[in-house]
């Protein structure tokens, strides 16, 4: 009959056949015709291996904007609200990050704290702030138990903080926190004004 | 046994007894001051001696003065540039962080909070020693389901190799007693099994049965293999640091967005630049190895070579903000579920006909967009089904081939 030793050797090598099929998660798999699926303009999200860009430091696609300059984005033309977010944010990006009080001062939300207004700021905070901030601004979001010194916003030092403060704090940081404004446009910015105001009150 | 009862007794009564004592000593002032301290101070500072980012404030009653804690809390910048010894040892030992000013606490309300401190560390510790020991060995972490796959298919294979053996011991043994083969009965078992292959093989039917299987498998694998060019669902690369979307999205719950944050405004979802890991890794974590990487890239100011999983060939154009935007889908409808994988993986096939049956199957997301008002209206007149992708040109070549 079949001896013990050689059916160990036939159903080891069974079980080595079989796992071996399993496929290498860093292979991409076969392409066909690459040239169709690799950009020839630069993507900035793109970078094959060994292909280095010439113009650019680092070899890289991807580079920083010149400094000082404006995105388009913020163009202002005839939309006197656009205009109002650039101006806003032209002032705040002259703001030293250590001098709050400058922003206190001189920064006012262009937005008006309507429903749908405060509804997109709690958008974006649920995006960017919760899982520090919380739910309710109480600083017991889940990361907060890791990071930890996450304020509450109805504290006292907190809830009377208004516009200027709450956008400084965001876009330059404050204590604990680091600076969040290369993350989120300055729209988004003020629009989670709106609803950190709201939660100042709970 | 009775005797045991009443030591029990005993110490269930002294328990009680400090309970009592403890909440006698919880003044009205303490009550006051330990809503004041959560919502303040706890951000910040322990009632034990454990440093948080300020110290722990266990025993500060007998540490300072009571002036010194009023004055301090008022003002904490005034106490250190007034030269204060204490204030400024205090203020170099934590990282020289400033500690937020109270100015509109009242002595009163300050004393409560000192004694609300108090009367937490005077609490009984006796439950906690009690408690369960912190120590819990770890649940064994669940094969994932690929896993559970293979060892199925491994122990269906034993199984089946186990029954082979005792059916050819079976059929040994028959032919032995009815003694048709008694010529085999002394050779060994791999010589009688290729003497039985061979007489099959010489079998016509057989062998054609045997070509035919082969010539349906091989033109199966060869099918398959020629749908598998240039779709990379199952791609799992390997990062430059181990991070783990599994920990960040999953158990800390923190947005997709906050570090892809093209995702919602443009063409391609961005993989987040090291300031964004540095929001929280400034002080998480700071001496893992995998950290560190992050650091030394910074300090160097080069990029960390982040591998791309998702890639949509140059011929076909994709663009985020508008599936994710106006289009309000969620990021695991294309991607899966990015919380639970350690090591992301393509989960879509992103196919041509992928994309396709999607739009085929969607609704156009039109409420409260002015934009298609319009369309839902004409569509809507010689059309029961709603406005889906499909209507909108989301069949059109030229949507995303150009």
């Amino acid at each position: 009959m079949l001896n013990p030793s050689k059916s160990i050797i036939l159903l080891a090598g069974m079980v080595l056949g079989l796992l071996s099929c399993g496929k290498d998660h860093n292979d991409t798999g076969t392409e066909f015709a690459p040239n169709m699926y690799n950009s020839v303009g630069y993507e900035p999200m793109t970078q094959l291996q060994g292909d280095t860009n010439k113009i650019n430091p680092l070899g890289m696609n991807m580079r920083l904007p010149v400094a000082g300059t404006v995105s388009r984005k913020m163009y202002s033309g005839v939309d006197s609200l656009k205009k109002s977010f650039l101006s806003q944010e032209l002032v705040s990006k002259t703001i030293p990050n250590d001098s709050i009080s400058y922003s206190e001062a001189l920064l006012n939300n262009p937005l008006v704290a309507t429903p749908e207004n405060i509804e997109a700021g709690k958008l974006q905070y649920e995006r960017f702030c919760q899982h520090c901030h919380g739910e309710t601004g109480k600083g017991d979001g889940p990361v907060a138990k890791a990071y930890k010194g996450i304020p509450v916003y109805s504290s006292d030092a907190l809830k009377t903080v208004n516009d200027g403060h709450i956008y400084h704090t965001i876009t330059h940081g404050k204590g604990r926190m680091w600076p969040h404004g290369s993350q989120i446009s300055s729209q988004n910015r003020w629009k989670i004004v709106l609803y950190v105001h709201e939660l100042q009150k709970q | 046994m009775f005797c045991k009862k009443s030591t029990l007794v005993t110490f269930l009564f002294s328990l009680a007894l400090l309970f009592a004592t403890a909440s006698a000593s919880y003044s009205q002032d303490a009550a006051e001051g330990e809503s004041l301290f959560k919502n303040n101070c706890a951000a910040c500072h322990n009632t034990s001696d454990e440093a948080l980012v300020g110290p722990g404030l266990k025993g500060i009653s007998e540490r300072r003065p009571i002036e010194w804690i009023v004055s301090w809390v008022h003002n904490p910048q005034a106490m250190i540039a007034s030269g204060d010894q204490y204030a400024n040892d205090l203020y170099n030992k934590y990282n020289k962080a400033a500690m937020t000013p109270y100015p509109n606490f009242t002595e009163g309300q300050i004393k409560g909070i000192v004694a609300y401190i108090d009367a937490a560390n005077a609490a009984p510790v006796a439950p906690a020693a009690g408690a369960a020991p912190a120590a819990v060995a770890a649940p064994a972490a669940a094969p994932s389901s690929g896993g559970m796959m293979e060892l199925l298919l491994v122990g269906l294979l034993i199984i089946m190799v186990l029954v082979l053996i005792a059916l050819l011991s079976i059929v040994n043994t028959l032919g032995k007693l009815s003694g048709t083969d008694t010529n085999d009965s002394g050779k060994p078992f791999f010589q009688a099994l290729s003497e039985n292959v061979k007489s099959l093989a010489a079998n016509s039917a057989v062998k054609t049965g045997m070509i035919v299987l082969v010539l349906l498998l091989g033109g199966k694998a060869t099918i398959d293999a020629a749908y598998g060019i240039g779709i990379q669902q199952g791609y799992a690369p390997e990062q430059p640091i181990k991070f783990s979307h599994k920990l960040h999205a999953g158990e800390y719950q923190i947005n997709c967005n906050y570090c892809h944050t093209g995702v919602y405004e443009g063409k391609g979802g961005n993989v987040p630049s090291a300031n964004i890991c540095m929001n929280c890794h400034n002080a998480i974590k700071r001496e893992s190895p995998e950290i560190q990487k992050i650091y030394r890239a910074l300090e160097k100011n080069e990029p960390i070579q982040w591998v791309r999983v998702h890639n949509l060939p140059d011929l076909a154009y994709f663009n985020h903000s508008q599936h994710t935007n106006v289009g309000a889908l969620e990021c695991k409808s294309c991607h899966g579920e990015i919380e639970k994988m350690e090591v992301v993986e393509q989960r879509s096939s992103l196919t041509m006909g992928w994309c396709i049956d999607c739009h085929r199957q969607t609704d156009v997301n039109a409420k409260g967009n002015a934009y298609y008002d319009k369309l839902v209206e004409v569509h809507n007149k010689d059309s029961k089904t709603p406005l889906k992708v499909q209507n909108i040109g989301g069949l059109e070549c030229s949507k995303c081939h150009y």
